[in-house]
């Protein structure tokens, strides 16, 4: 019976890690700071599968957690503010197709998402999965309305720290 | 295009470039519980070193008069290498935090495990001499001193001796090892539980 729930775990998480990795990758910066996330969030969800009814899809639950995960609990432990953020998302991926300016601009545009607060950080993540104004309302635990009230503040504010 | 959509579209590309880990890494993520039961063994044997400092430097009245130096000479010598012990339980629960393959996690534990077990066994023998000296030497003062025993002692006297020796020893090594079983034991057993089922998913 455990074990049986340990590997329908397992294989659910081995098929959905990327939503666990972007989170790391929004959170983090660096390759340490990445897997030590990532773990934290692995026990967490390991922890809360034995309560996960399956009336939510398993991705939509794994953001949730996730997320709750980076903002709670990573968030007191620890977090060192190094210089090495931007370098750390960019370099793992060269920008032949983007020409110069628009790298620039993601560049900074990831500089600025790194400036923002935990929750900020957590709806822009939703935002830039493509997710709906509703999936968004179902992760976060807030309404529609308030879901997209927020993701325009944010956008306002990042577009505030790029064009000071 | 809007500049959220790029960073959207950028976003969606990047995903080729994220870690890949395989059923393995997250199995031997979720038995990094084992973490948690070396760093107990560490605190453990910290706040066992902590109580027995003081303990070293007390020496109760009665006992004053006895004055034994041999025992005095061997808690002292002892103490260094029970540090050394602490330090490396600590060293031990670093590792197995710093590794997340099936191996290494194995190696880990296995060392973990025999740390633990050469402590024991370490502390169990000397309180098996100390207990052993103490028995003697306190039965000989109570007949008056080393030369009044061998003037006036009968072989009884020797039976005697011989016997509340055992008995005193066996009953502080019996409490020594319910002790250590209870602080230590649960902690191993759990440690040897991750070790079985890292060591099916190894082969």
């Amino acid at each position: 019976m455990d074990k049986d729930l340990e590997q329908r775990f397992i294989s659910q998480l081995e098929k959905h890690q990327n939503i666990v990795h972007k989170v790391c990758r929004i959170y983090t910066s660096g390759q340490d700071e990445h897997s030590d996330l990532f773990q934290e969030i692995t026990i967490q969800l390991w922890k809360a599968f034995p309560n996960f009814r399956g009336d939510a899809k398993f991705s939509t639950w794994m953001y949730r957690v996730a997320l709750n995960t980076a903002i709670t609990l990573y968030r007191k432990s620890k977090r060192s503010v190094r210089g090495d953020s931007h370098e750390y998302v960019l370099n793992n991926l060269k920008y032949h197709e983007y020409n110069d300016e628009e790298e620039q601009q993601l560049k900074l545009m990831y500089d600025a998402i790194k400036q923002l607060s935990d929750v900020e950080k957590a709806l822009i993540f939703l935002f830039l999965e493509d997710k709906s104004y509703r999936e968004i309302s179902e992760t976060m635990g807030i309404t529609e309305v308030n879901a997209r009230v927020k993701m325009n503040r944010i956008k306002s504010k990042l577009r505030t720290i790029l064009n000071p | 295009m809007d500049e959220f959509e790029l960073l959207k579209k950028d976003w969606k590309k990047r995903e080729t470039s994220l870690p890949k880990l395989s059923y393995e890494d997250i199995y031997a993520m979720i038995l990094k519980k084992s973490s948690s039961n070396v760093k107990w063994i560490f605190i453990i044997s910290f706040a066992e070193m902590l109580i027995g400092l003081p303990l070293l430097f007390y020496t109760p009245d009665e006992t004053e008069h006895l004055n034994y130096l041999f025992i005095d000479i061997l808690t002292y010598a002892s103490y260094p290498i029970c540090i050394y012990f602490v330090y490396r339980f600590y060293k031990n629960y670093k590792k197995i935090s710093a590794t997340s393959s099936v191996r290494g996690l194995i190696d880990s534990i296995i060392r973990a495990r025999k740390t633990v077990k050469h402590y024991i066994i370490f502390n169990l023998s000397i309180m098996f001499v100390i207990s052993v000296y103490a028995s003697v030497a306190t039965y000989i003062e109570e007949s008056g001193g080393w030369t009044a025993y061998k003037q006036l002692s009968a072989p009884t006297d020797h039976l005697v001796l011989i016997a509340l020796t055992i008995l005193a020893t066996l009953l502080i090594i019996g409490l020594a090892i319910g002790f250590y079983l209870l602080l230590y034991g649960f902690l191993l057993r759990r440690l040897h539980k991750n070790y079985k089922e890292l060591k099916k998913i190894e082969v």
